[in-house]
């Protein structure tokens, strides 16, 4: 198989599976739309859990939803918003071959996930104080209704398994801001881009989806 | 044949003939050797063997409890364990069968290995995800395992709450380890989607595409679509039992049946995964061992996306007495009714395949003969089971029991095994004992149908599924149906020693032994490292048994504009012309 | 298969996508605090998040320029989420009790 005489067209970063670099490159991308696939089935149970509880007990999620807070909320909306921009942005700076700007992208979008983050963190601690606390520590006596804890649990799972992918995605943004630091990416080879920027703007739309789910229904 | 420019998008290729290497000297089992080269290997055949061995393993592992399971029955109460122990072992045979054997068996083993082979690719789309699948299935599979050790599970392989979030033991080690098994099925089916989308050969349209890639691609829909939900259905239980998050507990405000809704909206469409590969190998033994072209390429392949699709929308019919509204049985019934359509259409399609073909009977078309046999009586009392009025009696009986089986050994296990013994002279590059083969497949389909079909009778007299104990009346059934698993497991045993005897002192096998016209057969045997050295073309589809065999063994005379290597002179024999 | 060019978006898009996404969030806030009857807020709420999701996937996905499968995969997830909360819920809001208790 080997192809010595014509190095030209097997780049480095070319698997010798794949005839050339746009078969590989739109196969990655491809195998990254099918997984975002099963994160939505995968975010799509506690989804359908919501929607059941919440076509149980409608009066349930208003009440509880007063304990969120609103502001917060799209502090944190417009946060990832803008990360999901610089990833776009890093991606095009990669097509264009403005390495430094690849670099610089991905580091902002890193510092908004942690900004999110640590939004979240606050978020969480203030609840645990009040004794909003997920399932059965839940201690909270705020709402009248036998199954509050049911709405928190819910709130809990959500963004907790959300904030499991932005931290997920930092680590991966880590990683590419790392290696398009030692410049190892350029308009002829992004996929590692690309197909992480896909992750992030899905973690976006999950974010944009749970917003007003449990931010806007008081 | 018009010019270039008339048909704008016909393109002519050089093409040449490589006739298969008989007795080449390098092969995928010895391109590289070491312990080493098979643990980091990348390649999708090494990869399908080493899932080979390892559900190979879990397989007789659980075949051993199940041997426990019935011998504990031949008497009513303990025989020779207790209660307990009996709870523990029917859990762990069912979580070892269907999870670390059945649904990786046909796709991981037989699919890692011929879907890039029939497809005319080097591997699939990502190899190192490949290998990661399998090192995450380990992980799971021993995490399964160990469970042995740490408690035990008693809950079946259902884990119905709120049994599963009370009952002691390690329910939340288990559900974890299934958790992680979902994640490798779940890389299987992003890969072979991939593959097949993106890594034809130059002349596999998807008109031409075998049709067991057809099956593969829908099994790997249903993976992709179902798996995550059965992910995060097995994450809510361990959260249920560690934080108590109330979602299916009703001690906790919670709704237990809303468990089972999560729990077969990924089971049930899983009981196709394991069946609809079976399905692919079948396409493929029916047709080389009729020698004559499938019947119906379309409706087959098509029906696989269909029984898919539909899957996906009869989950409920486990759930009739659960206590679910009476609409939503209603509903479900009649969805399930219609799985029926294209699981027939296959089945004529197959039949009328096999019509005025010149078959022959070698060991694997003998499973397939079985599995025709097994697999209908099996879909037909599923049919019955899918009769609400029927299934309220027959719900949680030995009738269900009979069923499954019927479906998941007498179909799937059938097909996996046929699909072995075609497939082993290219995986081994020896031949199996014919004699042997032929009475060992005798041997399981008798032991079978000693060990199952006992169990719809006692099943329609009454008899609970998952009992220790029993009434005297159903001993004599127990008795002859423990009696099968027996003759059952004999027949597997042979297989087993069938085919590992082969691989010391089998004949070499040629590189086409059953005259097949499909591509993976077109190289040596065993498979060459790269799969192929050149570029297949294809120019008829993969079960043309009408036309030459030269015409299946085109490949690009130029490797895709580069140079061809030093020292090789590639001449073209003969130009075609293909859709771009 | 090869000669595909990649779209590269401008930065006039990119920018403008953001823009109409951090518009949209304003908008939402704001319907909230107006406090609609009831299914009406999260019925409008619902209705921008689907238009902000919907411009992310086209625009900062690429799925508008993307070959047409991929845009299939994502539309093939969201139908098949709406099975299962479809089928569930005709049990769950058809039950002779209507509430789960024990
Ligand atoms: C024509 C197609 C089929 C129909 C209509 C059908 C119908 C049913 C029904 C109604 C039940 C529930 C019975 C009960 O619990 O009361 C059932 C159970 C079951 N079926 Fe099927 N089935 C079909 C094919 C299959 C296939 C192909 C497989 C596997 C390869 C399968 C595996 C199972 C299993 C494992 C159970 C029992 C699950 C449990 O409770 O442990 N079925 N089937
Ligand atoms: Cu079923």
């Amino acid at each position: 198989m080997a192809n010595k005489t014509s190095t030209h067209a097997h780049p480095k970063h070319l698997y010798h599976h794949f005839i050339d670099s746009e078969q590989q490159f739109s196969a990655a991308k491809m195998g990254m739309w099918i997984f975002l696939g099963t994160e939505i089935l995968m975010f799509g149970g506690l989804f359908a859990a919501y929607i059941i509880y919440r076509a149980w007990y409608p009066e349930l999620f208003t009440m509880a939803s007063h304990e969120l807070n609103t502001i917060w909320g799209a502090v944190n909306t417009v946060v990832l918003i803008g990360s999901s921009l610089t990833v776009a942005m890093a991606i095009k700076s990669a097509q264009l071959n403005q390495k430094r700007n690849i670099a610089i992208n991905l580091g902002i979008t890193i510092a908004l996930a942690c900004v999110f983050m640590v939004i979240k963190y606050f978020e969480y601690t203030h609840k645990f104080h009040l004794g909003i606390y997920p399932g059965e520590f839940y201690t909270f006596d705020g709402i009248e209704h036998p199954k509050a804890n049911i709405f928190f649990s819910l709130y809990y799972l959500m963004t907790g398994l959300h904030g499991i992918h932005v931290t997920i995605g930092i680590g991966l943004m880590s990683w590419l801001l790392w290696r398009s630091l030692k410049g190892d990416y350029d308009s002829e080879y992004y996929t590692p881009v690309e197909i992480t920027g896909l992750y992030w703007h899905l973690v976006d739309i999950i974010w944009i989806f749970l917003f007003p789910l449990f931010y806007l229904i008081d | 044949m018009a010019t270039a420019e008339a048909s704008s998008n016909m393109k002519k290729v050089q093409v040449r003939r490589y006739k298969p290497e008989e007795n080449a000297d390098t092969n995928y089992l010895n391109a590289e050797s070491g312990l080493r080269s098979w643990l980091l290997t990348k390649d999708h055949k090494r990869i399908g063997i080493l899932y080979l061995i390892a559900t190979t393993f879990f397989f007789f592992f659980g075949g051993l409890l199940a041997l426990g399971i019935r011998m504990e029955l031949w008497t009513p109460a303990a025989t020779f364990i207790e209660a307990d122990t009996y709870n523990q072992l029917f859990t762990l045979h069912g979580v070892i069968m269907i999870f670390l054997f059945l649904v990786p068996a046909v796709p991981a083993i037989l699919g890692n290995f011929f879907l890039p082979m029939q497809i005319g690719a080097k591997d699939v789309a990502f190899p190192k995800l490949n290998l990661a699948s399998w090192y995450i299935y380990m992980i799971g599979a021993i995490g399964t395992i160990f469970v042995i050790f740490a408690g035990g599970i008693d809950t079946g392989w259902t884990f119905y709450m709120p049994y599963s979030s009370t009952t002691g033991g390690a329910v939340t080690f288990m559900s974890f380890g299934v958790f992680i098994l979902g994640f490798s099925s779940i890389l299987t089916g992003i890969n072979f989607i991939t593959t097949i989308h993106k890594m034809r050969a130059p002349g596999i349209t998807w008109g031409k595409l075998p049709l067991f890639c057809w099956s593969l691609y829908a099994t790997s829909i249903i993976q992709i679509l179902a798996t995550p939900v059965l992910a995060i259905t097995l994450a809510l239980v361990g959260m249920e039992r560690l934080l108590g998050i109330g979602i299916f507990d009703p001690a906790l405000g919670g709704d237990p049946v809303l468990f089972q809704h999560f729990f077969w909206f990924y089971s049930h469409p899983a009981v196709y995964i394991m069946i609809v590969p079976g399905f692919g190998v079948v396409s493929e033994i029916v047709s080389t061992f009729s020698k004559k072209t499938i019947f119906g390429y379309w409706a087959i392949a098509m029906s696989s996306l269909a029984i898919a699709f539909i899957s996906f929308l009869v989950w409920g019919h486990h759930m009739f007495v659960s206590g679910q509204a009476s609409l939503a049985n209603m509903v479900f019934s009649f969805l399930t009714f219609l799985v029926g359509i294209p699981t027939g259409i296959k089945m004529f399609n197959w039949l009328a395949t096999m019509h005025k073909g010149s078959i022959s009977l070698k060991t694997p078309m003998l499973y397939i003969l079985g599995f025709f046999f097994l697999f209908t009586v099996g879909g037909l009392t599923g049919i019955a089971l899918a009769t609400i009025a029927i299934d309220i009696h027959l719900h949680d009986t030995y009738y269900v029991v009979a069923h499954f089986h019927f479906v998941m050994v007498g179909g799937m296990v059938m097909a996996y095994l046929g699909g072995l013994y075609y497939w082993w002279p290219k995986m081994s590059g020896r031949m199996y004992n014919e004699t042997l083969g032929k009475i060992s497949a005798l041997l399981v389909f008798l032991g079978f149908n000693v060990t199952f079909l006992p169990q719809f009778v006692m099943g329609a007299q009454g008899m609970p599924r998952r009992y220790f104990n029993y009434i005297d009346q159903f001993q004599g059934f127990h008795q002859v149906s423990t009696i099968g698993a027996f003759i059952l497991g004999i027949g597997f045993a042979m297989v087993f020693y069938n085919l590992v005897k082969s691989l010391f002192n089998g004949e070499k096998a040629s590189a086409n032994p059953w005259n097949s016209r499909a591509l993976e057969w077109q190289v040596a045997s065993p498979a060459p490292p790269h799969n192929f050295d050149h570029i297949p073309v294809l120019i008829h589809g993969p079960y043309d048994y009408h036309k030459p065999m030269a015409d299946f063994q085109l490949g690009l005379a130029q490797t895709n504009g580069h140079e061809p290597e030093m020292g090789t002179h590639i001449e073209a024999d003969k130009e075609v012309e293909m859709k771009d | 298969m090869s000669g595909h060019e990649h779209h590269i978006s401008s930065d006039k898009l990119l920018l403008g996508v953001g823009g109409a996404l951090l518009l949209l969030t304003i908008v939402t806030v704001g319907v909230h605090y107006l406090a609609l009857p009831s299914p009406w807020s999260i019925i409008v709420a619902m209705i921008v998040a689907v238009f902000k999701g919907t411009l992310v996937a086209l625009f900062f996905m690429n799925l508008y320029w993307d070959e047409k499968f991929n845009l299939m995969i994502l539309i093939s997830a969201f139908v098949f989420l709406a099975l299962l909360v479809l089928l569930t819920l005709i049990d769950t809001l058809f039950r002779e009790i209507p509430v789960p208790s024990f």
